[in-house]
């Protein structure tokens, strides 16, 4: 089910607050363990330290981005692929 | 057999059904099209006056998005998921259903025709 629209959108005030502190001055990643977070056009420009329940993945912000939650671009299973095996498997 | 917007020549059907041969419409929008125009949409295609096949293929084109515009337009939203490789973009990279369905089994409509793999154990034997 999607979220009331009564409420707005989610947006972590804490990193709202951060990057209203770094306005004008240098940009430093923020490190956030908040991927519900939906990315609002003031993060466009900044760097973010997403946990994905293991590191903290780099996120860097682009506009196509707003709308989005933070946690869609720090992926949280790492599974690439099966081993391949010799000519037996076919396809792929 | 009228023509409407290019190519597309429906059939003798009721129109409002052989405007669902159209790729965009179908038959929420065929109603409303029709109405919009007013004809009565249980009169058979090929009964259509010229000048009624020109009302409705000008309110096509006024009000809706079809055929090949529309099929750039969902491709260019499924590049822009993989262009910014948010989690559903690199679903549509690796041709999986990127809506959360299971896909330990079926997803077949995705994944494609099965690719059998020596060894491993069925999904019967796997309850």
């Amino acid at each position: 089910m999607s979220r009331s629209l009564k409420k707005g959108p989610y947006v972590s005030e804490r990193i709202l607050k951060r990057i209203e502190r770094m306005e004008g001055g240098k940009k430093e990643p923020v490190k956030t363990w908040d991927r519900g977070c939906t990315i609002t056009p003031e993060f466009v420009g900044h760097t973010f330290n997403v946990h994905n329940g293991n590191k903290f993945l780099k996120v860097f912000v682009t506009e196509d981005m707003v709308g989005h939650k933070l946690g869609e671009f720090s992926p949280t299973r790492t599974f690439r692929g099966h081993t391949l095996r010799k000519e037996t498997t076919e396809g792929e | 057999m009228p023509r409407i917007v290019g190519v597309d020549i429906p059939s003798n059907k009721p129109t409002w059904i052989s405007l669902t041969y159209l790729y965009g419409i179908g038959r929420h929008q065929s109603k409303r099209i029709l109405e919009a125009c007013g004809i009565d949409g249980l009169k058979r295609a090929q009964d259509l006056s010229e000048e009624e096949v020109a009302r409705i293929a000008s309110e096509i084109e006024k009000n809706h998005v079809i055929e090949g515009q529309l099929k750039r337009q969902v491709q260019a939203n499924v590049q822009r998921l993989k262009d910014i490789a948010c989690y559903r973009g690199i679903r549509h990279r690796r041709g999986l259903p990127c809506r959360g369905q299971r896909t330990r089994t079926n997803a077949r409509t995705r994944k494609g025709p099965r690719k059998t793999v020596a060894g491993k154990r069925s999904v019967k034997e796997m309850r």
